[in-house]
This record gives structure tokens, C-alpha cells and sequence, in this order.
């Protein structure tokens, strides 16, 4: 699902954020990127969604090299893939159910697509009831979970997740992930990073790990350190 | 698609509530620089008419001694008349001092100084000659003969006047032409900078959008509309402004119908067409302000 082949990255002479990175991903895997704050987990990320293009090296996304692309096709790659972040992004003039719907929206789904999809992932998070809620009346976790629908709605092939434990307490994370290890059971590659020792060590999945850069370990059912 | 057409609209619309002051002064540069553009046409084309008035007539004028003689006045008449193949004998006028000092007292309302120094005793009378030969150096060669005569003067060719007169219109069409063109640049800045704010602002909506797999144009167009309208609403009201101008001008100039100025007067049709560039342009103008702006944005 995703191949990345000795992929150097740099935001200048000085700072390698990725050095000589290689490692395949399967489908349906869930993988955890992990490595202190700096050592390039959210590079990679960026890598494949091509939001950073690589100064060397190929980043491959459902058989495609995505830095070959075009620039036009670059949305489509995207709407195969779901983005989930530490601080949410979430939209605060927008209710739960249009923030999800928005993502729909501006890909162009037709309403009644959006009114049939939406309480259904909404269900899925568990905030059916709280739709017309807006970000600012939710908890952290609710709206970390607002955040998954509108990343998964469109059901995406893959879904990034970057540190989406990190403002949340210890309890209100393991239920962010119980609910991606859910959407992982569904067929959908999950690749997360972080430096949550805790989520990490309770999932036993595939692990990692990086430093300044350099890929160190790469273990199947492994804990943080 | 119906579903992109209400979020583009309904987005266009938002934009102008959220960012209501920054939209008024884009609209109201664009409103007055798009007059200037406008007014710059009219002028123009009031010269024009006005140059091609004279081309209608050209005059001869062939001023005499304010000390010539009776005799000398009556020679000169007679020597006009003896050439009925090249002036037209009919409507040759002659002006005596009294008349001709009428005359420049309206010729030189604004020039006071002038006025001063003459008197219906020094000021010279004048032959205006009407010619028919539609060559003009004929015309001119006549007016040499005329010269030598005895109790002339000096004598003026409208022509020269229409030189004048093109210095003045060519000047004031440079003058114009850049004013409107600096203020139209300052209006795309403007509406450019009105766009990039709106942006600005939202940027999380954006960065959202983006990473959902909205397609650029999607992310643009309503930011684009909203330029586009703002100069469209400029374009309008330079419009009105025209049409205002051009009527308070067109009664103003009605009132002095005998002089050349009536020959300042814009037809309505001109002015139609004016009206619809101006839209045109208004239209254009903001479309590639907010283009740029969108396209900076989206790329970074």
C-alpha cells in the first residue's frame, strides 16, 4: 500500500529531516512511527500524502509514485487518504455534523450522498447524539473523534495519524484507539506517529522506530522501547 | 455539480459579510478609477467631435487694421468676393471692432489679462471665410495673397487652431490615460488584497480542504467570484458616475450652444458602449486581482 525507497528528505543544508528511509507497508497494516520529538515521524507522514516532496529517494502510494504526479492529480490521491492530527484542525464555525459533511462537501458529493454518510460515521465514533454541537462544546476526545469521522467518511484507503493521543489523558487515548484499531479492522491501513509509550506498548503492532532521521527498528508486534 | 454551484455561491456570499470594509474600499477605487477610465473616453471622443466640427468648416479669418480705412475694409471684401471657387461668398461675414470685441470677451473670459489690453477702438475687425474648396492649402495659399494686401492685419487659419487643440486633447488623454491606469492598478491591489485577507483568514479552512482533496479550482473559484464581483459592483457604479456626468455635462454645454464647445457633447449611444467596456473591465480587473491572490495562496 505504501513503499518508500531510500527517501531523503531536508529542510535545509543543516536539518535532514529523513535519511535513507526505506520500508514497505502492507495493506490493512497498522503501524506505529515512533522516536522523539524532531527525529522525522511527521515528515514521513508528510511524505506520503505529498505534502513534502523528497529531495531523493521514491515515495510510492497505492502503486503509484506520488512525486511523479501531477500536480492536478494530487487532490485525487489525497481523497484516498484520511489526516488525523494532535490539535484536530477542526473547523470552530462549523458544527460536528459540518465539519464531517465538509469533507464530503468539497470533494463534490451530492447532498444526499453527505445527509447518508455522515450520521453513519458519526455512529461510528460514537457522537451520534451530539451532531449539532459545535468543536468548543466538545471534550478533547470528542473532538479528536469528530476528527476521525471527517477522515474516514469518505473511506479512505489509508489514514495518517499524527500524535493523535498527545492532548489527550491517558483513559479518553485508549478509546482513540480502540476506535482506529476498529477502522483498521475494517481493511484500512492505518500509519501513526508518536512518542505515546503507553498506546504503543498496550497495542502490540507493528513498530517503527526512528532517530534523527535514521530509520533504527522495524519490529512486528513491538513495544516502544 | 448543483452542489458546487450553491458552495461556491454560498462561499462568495459569505466572503462579502465577513470582510465587509476591506470589500468597500476595493469596490470604491475600482468605482472611481473605472470612472476615471471612462471619462477618459468621453474626452476623447468630445475632442474628436469637436476637431471634426472644425474639419466640417475650416475657417480662414482674415483680421484687419483696427486704423484701416473704409476703403481699405471694402477693398479687402471685394478681393474675398472675387474668389467665389474657393470661399463660399454667401457666408462670408465680416465682424466690425464692436462685434469683435464681443466676441473676445466671450473668447477670453478666462484669460482676463488679455482682455485688458484691448479695446473695441485697437482691437482688429475680422473677415470669417467659410471656404468650399476642400483643399486646404489652397485655402492657405489665399490667405498668403490676402497678406500682402493693404489694412491687414494678420491672418489665421483654423487649422492651426486645430493644432491646438489636438496638443491640448492628446495632453489631457495622456494625463487621463495614466491617472486611470495607476488607480485601476491600485484597485486590482486592493481587491487582490482584500482576497488575500479573506484567505488569510481562512486558512485552516483551507489547509483542510486541501488535505480532504479539494482540487485547486474548487479552493479558488469562490474567492475568484468574489474579486470578480467586487470589481462588477465597481463597474456599476463608475457607470452611474458616467451617466451623471455625462448628463450635468451634456445640459451644462447646452446653455453656450453657439460656441464650439457645444461640439463637447457625448452622444448616449458612445456612452452605452463606454458602460458596457467599463463592466467589462471591472469585471476582468477583479477576476485576475483575486486569480493571483487565490493561486499565491494555494501554492504556498
Amino acid at each position: 500500500m505504501i513503499r518508500l525507497e531510500s527517501v531523503t528528505k531536508s529542510y535545509s543544508s543543516d536539518v535532514i529531516a529523513v535519511r535513507d528511509a526505506s520500508f514497505e507497508i502492507a495493506k490493512g497494516e497498522f503501524v506505529f512511527l515512533v522516536g522523539p520529538s524532531g527525529s522525522g515521524k511527521s515528515t514521513l507522514l508528510r511524505l506520503m500524502n505529498r505534502q513534502e516532496q523528497p529531495e531523493r529517494g521514491t515515495v510510492w502510494v497505492a502503486g503509484k509514485d506520488i512525486n511523479d504526479m501531477p500536480e492536478s492529480k494530487v487532490p485525487y490521491l489525497r481523497r484516498t487518504i484520511g489526516n488525523i492530527f494532535q490539535d484536530y484542525k477542526l473547523l470552530p464555525n462549523k458544527t460536528v455534523f459540518e465539519n464531517v459533511a465538509f469533507a464530503l462537501e468539497v470533494i463534490g458529493r451530492p447532498r444526499h450522498v453527505i445527509r447518508q454518510q455522515v450520521p453513519a460515521v458519526l455512529e461510528l465514533v460514537g457522537l451520534a447524539d451530539k451532531e449539532d454541537r459545535f468543536p468548543h462544546q466538545l471534550s478533547g476526545g470528542e473532538q479528536q473523534r469528530v476528527s476521525i469521522a471527517r477522515a474516514f467518511v469518505n473511506r479512505p484507503l489509508i489514514l495518517l495519524a499524527d500524535e493523535p493521543t498527545g492532548n489527550l489523558d491517558p483513559g479518553t487515548g485508549e478509546g482513540i484507539m480502540r476506535l482506529l484499531d476498529r477502522i483498521n479492522s475494517t481493511g484500512t491501513t492505518v500509519v501513526m506517529a508518536t512518542h505515546d509509550t503507553r498506546v504503543v506498548n498496550m497495542m502490540r503492532r507493528r513498530v517503527v522506530q526512528l532517530d534523527r532521521g535514521v530509520i533504527v527498528r522495524d519490529q512486528e508486534r513491538g513495544v516502544y522501547d | 455539480m448543483l452542489s458546487r454551484i450553491s458552495y461556491a455561491l454560498r462561499e462568495t456570499a459569505a466572503g462579502f459579510r465577513r470582510n465587509a470594509t476591506l470589500t468597500a474600499a476595493a469596490i470604491i477605487t475600482s468605482a472611481v478609477s473605472l470612472l476615471l477610465v471612462g471619462t477618459t473616453f468621453l474626452i476623447q471622443r468630445a475632442f474628436d467631435n469637436l476637431l471634426t466640427r472644425w474639419k466640417g468648416d475650416v475657417e480662414l479669418i482674415v483680421y484687419v487694421r483696427s486704423d484701416a480705412t473704409a476703403e481699405q475694409v471694402q477693398l479687402i471684401e471685394g478681393a474675398l468676393k472675387s474668389q467665389p471657387s474657393i470661399i463660399d461668398v454667401d457666408r462670408l461675414r465680416y465682424l466690425n471692432q464692436a462685434e469683435s470685441y464681443a466676441e473676445a470677451e466671450r473668447l477670453f473670459a478666462g484669460d482676463p489679462g488679455t482682455l485688458r489690453l484691448l479695446t473695441p477702438e485697437n482691437i482688429p475687425s475680422q473677415f470669417k471665410v467659410v471656404p468650399i474648396a476642400e483643399d486646404s492649402a489652397l485655402v492657405r495659399e489665399l490667405g498668403e495673397q490676402f497678406r500682402q494686401l493693404a489694412g491687414v492685419k494678420e491672418v489665421a487659419y483654423a487649422q492651426d487652431v486645430f493644432d491646438v487643440v489636438s496638443r491640448v486633447s492628446q495632453f489631457i488623454r495622456v494625463a487621463t490615460t495614466t491617472m486611470s491606469i495607476i488607480l485601476l492598478v491600485v484597485a486590482v491591489g486592493l481587491i487582490w488584497n482584500t482576497i488575500r485577507t479573506a484567505m488569510f483568514a481562512r486558512r485552516r479552512e483551507i489547509e483542510v480542504m486541501k488535505l480532504v482533496g479539494a482540487t485547486n479550482w474548487f479552493i479558488r473559484i469562490p474567492f475568484m467570484l468574489e474579486g470578480l464581483v467586487q470589481g462588477l459592483v465597481g463597474g456599476i457604479l463608475s457607470c452611474l458616475g458616467l451617466w451623471g456626468l455625462n448628463t450635468a455635462w451634456t445640459n451644462a454645454v447646452t446653455d453656450f450652444n453657439d460656441t464650439e464647445l457645444a461640439a463637447l457633447v457625448v452622444t448616449d449611444g458612445y456612452a452605452s458602449w463606454i458602460m458596457v467596456l467599463l463592466l467589462g473591465i471591472g469585471a476582468l480587473a477583479g477576476a485576475i486581482g483575486s486569480g493571483i491572490a487565490a493561486s499565491r495562496f494555494l501554492d504556498v
